[in-house]
């Protein structure tokens, strides 16, 4: 392995807990060279699962959270200037291509459409990228593949990926686990015993079906292990379920006394 | 009111001059009545009388009539007249279907039910948290539940309980036994009673056949069912125990040995096991509890805990009285969900023998009358509230907006050409711009950031001897806001009028404006809708869809708009309301409703002089609260007086040349737009 590519290397075990045959899956698709796209609310482990199997194939992560402001030499590579004259730098997916890494771009749905083109040859059965600034034809290293994600829960649709793009990608569809799984979990993340894990999943599950009716999204299990963490460190529960996960998600009055409602529910009344 | 009697005879006789119009009898009755508390009440109220008597009697005339003759007596002292409005108001629109209980409700309820000033507040208070009482409920997977207030009554049968059924969760404006002027413990009785109601949908069987079950059997088994389905409920929300536990405050002392206080202290024992009783009854209850609550699910051992305390109610010779008999703790509902009254219990199955020395109460229970079917299309029909200024609260679902149905184009996608091209395009100041990052203006002169391609660019031609590239910038650029804007068009009759000085009638003027903004407006950023509305009466409020935002403006949408014609009456509140629904769902990022009007509001069945000006400005407020901004352009030289109250001092434009009309909408457009 290349050694620019040893800073990215995964060197412990990220914790991950197979909810399904996502992990399966996924390898298949790896040995077939699929790049992959990720799909699911936010918070419910997507980010952890990339990072779990590049662990686990050992393959070094190039991670790129994508914004509007991304353009397509962003991700490529410029030429910069020092001393002597102008010098290429590679960008992180070059990298990436050039000496076979797993090259994962969050939220890709946030990135401009025309800038997710230059993906394009790469994604297809040529796995090629070509850098017209300096004249070059990369060819993927074999170890290379490609991995995005997205939130299609609250996207406009003006933030779409291009029919184009989709097409060239195999898809997992993340959900939140069920209620013993996440609870179990949060026990593990969060270092709390499994009952107050599974309290806080109960509230979290009330929570979710209130989508669509003022929320947008439920309280994740992210969210759950934040809370989980302000318990551990002995902070009133009531309090830290309303900072973790209750007071973030909605500013209407309204809901958040039905959410305060639901920890109630749970934890039983605040003290005064 | 004595004290302040300065009479106003000109307002209190052109009110009565309106009721004379209307109606005759109505009049000489209420002469009659007026004459006899003659000096004993204030004029502005009498006014105010008058007036919701003409609005009652255009909807409901006998029952104003048998009102009237009540009247004597009853207002204004002891029923004020605002509560009387009130009152008659609730009664016209809880019965706004069934005209002989409406009817039956004028000559008997009693207003005095409204009189209490608590019970106001209370009931305030409740519906202010109704949303958040519907969260709630949704949370504990009940979402297709409405929730509602008791009718208010006087008198010991007024409903002290919430009464739960499959769809409507009825919550009492007092609840007997419990008292909390802290808003916070109220809150938590609201959320205790919710999660009550929910264990039962979730773990009750219901409709169960009381046959001619005793009363107080079905309270008593009542009594075991609340306790278990809260058991199960308290297995998957561990929390609402200590909730519950709140309310369970009986003790030996504070209710005391008949038979409702000892249901409560077996409902304490049943709640909180470290809660100590010795009362035989009690303890026998808790310890057939305890050994049936080995599988909660079994509803039979329950069914026998609950035959069997009611049988050792009988043999301790406890009187029981249904009308009296009022679940303790207070959260708990009135289990009317578990019981079907109108069904016979299957043969063989009743076995109140031992309770057969007590007198058989037939539980009253009205039958409902089967509805008849009418086919209407839901879709059609949308309720509104209106503002009620003078007793300042929102009657619910009070207008009744129908829209036009209109004929759909086959094709849906119709290509339009628009043949005599874009007239003028509109020109916007710089102002209405905001910036926008995905917007990338390179290769600058000057910016904000310095574009690196082209600076690197710029040095490779210096150090090549070249003269250098100065464009090294970059900024974001702006854009201009996307904008929905919603016209909407007065189609009253008084449009039908010339305006002063031409020979145009307003309706074509509106419509020429129409057009005008329709065709000047940038299709591929602003949206437009061209809706308009007319009424004939709170139930009418007829409302035409002529462009909506997604047609284009072709010759179809434009035959709509010079079809329409100008009839009824002009009921603004309401129209604004369904505009703002209708732009809600709009993603622009500024939303804009344009009234075009020649008049004040008015309709026919409202005399009262400010009422229809005050809910118009309310719809106004409510609009602004969800980011629609509305503006008025009217035709009528003297509407300084209504519309600056209605839409704010600078929001409306007053023009009263027909010629200049449309050029004026755009202009107030473009300002609009660029705000």
């Amino acid at each position: 392995m290349d050694k620019a590519l040893i800073p990215y290397l995964i060197e412990s075990e990220p914790y991950y807990r197979e909810t399904g045959n996502e992990v399966e899956l996924f390898e298949a698709a790896y040995l077939h060279g699929l790049p992959m796209m990720l799909k699911g609310p936010t918070g419910c482990g997507k980010t952890r699962f990339v990072e779990h199997m590049a662990w686990r194939l050992k393959l070094p992560l190039i991670t790129m959270a994508c914004n509007e402001d991304i353009t397509a030499s962003d991700l490529v590579g410029r030429f910069l200037l020092d001393t002597h004259g102008t010098v290429w730098h590679d960008g992180p997916l070059t990298i990436a291509v050039r000496f076979g890494a797993m090259c994962y771009l969050d939220e890709i749905v946030e990135a401009r459409q025309d800038t997710t083109v230059v993906i394009h040859p790469l994604t297809d059965k040529r796995r090629l990228l070509p850098l017209d600034r300096c004249g070059e034809l990369v060819k993927a290293h074999p170890d290379f593949r490609l991995v995005v994600s997205y939130n299609p829960g609250y996207q406009s649709a003006a933030k779409d990926m291009k029919p184009s793009t989709r097409q060239r990608f195999g898809a997992i569809d993340f959900d939140f686990p069920e209620a013993s799984i996440e609870a179990e979990i949060v026990a593990h993340e969060g270092k709390v015993p499994f009952d107050m894990a599974a309290k806080l999943v109960a509230v979290a599950q009330q929570s979710r079906s209130l989508c669509g009716r003022g929320l947008d999204e439920g309280i994740s299990t992210r969210m759950m292990i934040h809370a989980a963490h302000l318990i551990a460190n002995k902070i009133d529960i009531h309090d830290a379920c309303r900072l973790a996960m209750t007071a973030p998600i909605t500013d209407n009055r309204e809901l958040l006394e039905a959410l305060n409602g639901f920890v109630e529910a749970q934890f039983g009344l605040e003290l005064e | 009111m004595k004290t302040d009697n300065v009479f106003k005879p000109s307002s209190l006789a052109k009110r009565l001059a309106v009721l004379q119009g209307i109606d005759k009898a109505a009049y000489v009755a209420l002469q009659n009545f007026l004459s006899s508390i003659d000096g004993s009440a204030n004029a502005d109220d009498l006014t105010d009388l008058v007036d919701l008597l003409c609005q009652t009697f255009t909807e409901e005339p006998a029952g104003t009539l048998a009102l009237i003759e009540r009247l004597d007596g009853l207002v204004p002292e002891p029923v004020s007249v605002k509560v009387l409005r009130r009152w008659a108001l609730d009664g016209l629109q809880r019965h706004r279907t069934a005209h002989s209980k409406r009817l039956q409700y004028f000559e008997t309820s009693d207003p005095l039910s409204f009189a209490d000033p608590e019970t106001q507040f209370d009931t305030d208070h409740i519906l202010a948290h109704r949303s958040t009482l519907l969260h709630y409920l949704t949370g504990f997977g009940v979402s297709d539940l409405q929730i509602d207030l008791h009718a208010p009554q006087v008198g010991p049968t007024s409903p002290k309980r919430i009464t739960v059924s499959n769809d409507l969760l009825l919550i009492p404006q007092r609840w007997s036994g419990f008292s909390a002027n802290d808003l916070h413990e109220r809150k938590l009785l609201y959320r205790a009673a919710v999660a009550h109601a929910a264990a039962h949908l979730q773990y009750s069987p219901q409709h169960l056949p009381a046959g001619n079950r005793h009363p107080m059997l079905l309270a008593m088994m009542g009594l075991i069912e609340d306790a278990r389905v809260e058991r199960l409920m308290v297995e998957k929300y561990p929390g609402l125990l200590a909730l519950w536990g709140r309310f369970h405050v009986a003790t030996r002392d504070s209710v005391g040995f008949d038979l409702n206080g000892l249901a409560a202290r077996l409902a304490r024992a049943l709640h909180d096991p470290e809660y100590a009783d010795n009362n035989a009854w009690v303890l026998l209850g808790r310890q057939m509890f305890e050994a049936a609550a080995t599988d909660l699910h079994n509803t039979l051992e329950f069914e026998i805990v609950g035959r069997r305390l009611a049988v050792e109610c009988t043999k301790m010779r406890l009187p029981f009285d249904a009308n009296r008999y009022c679940v303790i703790p207070a959260y708990r509902d009135d289990n009317e969900l578990l019981w079907d009254f109108n069904t016979a219990l299957p043969e063989g199955e009743e076995d109140t023998a031992a309770l057969d020395h007590f007198e058989l109460r037939k539980q009253k229970k009205e039958q409902l009358h089967p509805l008849r079917e009418v086919e209407t299309n839901l879709q059609a029909k949308r309720h509104y509230p209106e503002w009620d200024y003078k007793l300042e609260t929102l009657r619910e679902d009070w207008a009744t907006v129908i829209l036009a149905s209109r004929p759909r184009p086959k094709n849906k996608v119709q290509r339009f050409i628009n043949s005599h091209g874009r007239r003028n395009p509109l020109r916007f100041n710089s102002l209405a711009c905001i910036p926008d990052r995905s917007l990338r203006l390179k290769r600058l002169y000057e910016g904000d950031e310095i574009d690196i391609d082209a600076a690197v660019d710029s040095i490779v031609q210096r150090a090549g001897g070249l003269a250098p590239e100065p464009r090294i910038f970059m900024r974001h650029g702006r854009r201009r806001r996307s904008t929905a804007i919603l016209l909407l068009m007065d189609l009253s009759e008084s449009t039908k009028r010339f305006v002063p000085g031409s020979f145009i009638s307003v309706l074509d003027i509106e419509k020429r404006a129409a057009t005008l903004v329709a065709d000047s407006l940038d299709a591929s950023r602003d949206r437009v809708a061209i809706h308009g509305f007319s009424s004939n009466g709170r139930q009418e409020v007829h409302y035409v869809s002529i462009k909506d935002f997604d047609d284009p403006f072709g010759p179809e949408q434009k035959t709509t708009l010079k079809n329409q014609e100008s009839h009824l009456s002009t009921r603004i509140g309401a129209a604004l309301r369904h505009a703002s629904v209708v732009l809600k769902e709009q993603t622009s990022e500024r939303k804009l409703i344009l009234l075009l009007t020649d008049g004040e509001p008015s309709d026919v069945d409202v005399f009262e002089e400010d009422y229809l000006v005050e809910d118009a400005k309310h719809a106004v407020a409510t609009a602004k609260a969800l980011g629609i901004d509305a503006f008025c352009l009217t035709l009528d030289r003297n509407a300084d007086s209504y519309v600056r109250r209605i839409f704010g001092s600078r929001n409306y434009l007053i023009t009263d040349k027909a010629a200049s009309f449309a050029d004026s909408t755009v202009q107030t457009l473009v300002k609009l737009i660029g705000k």
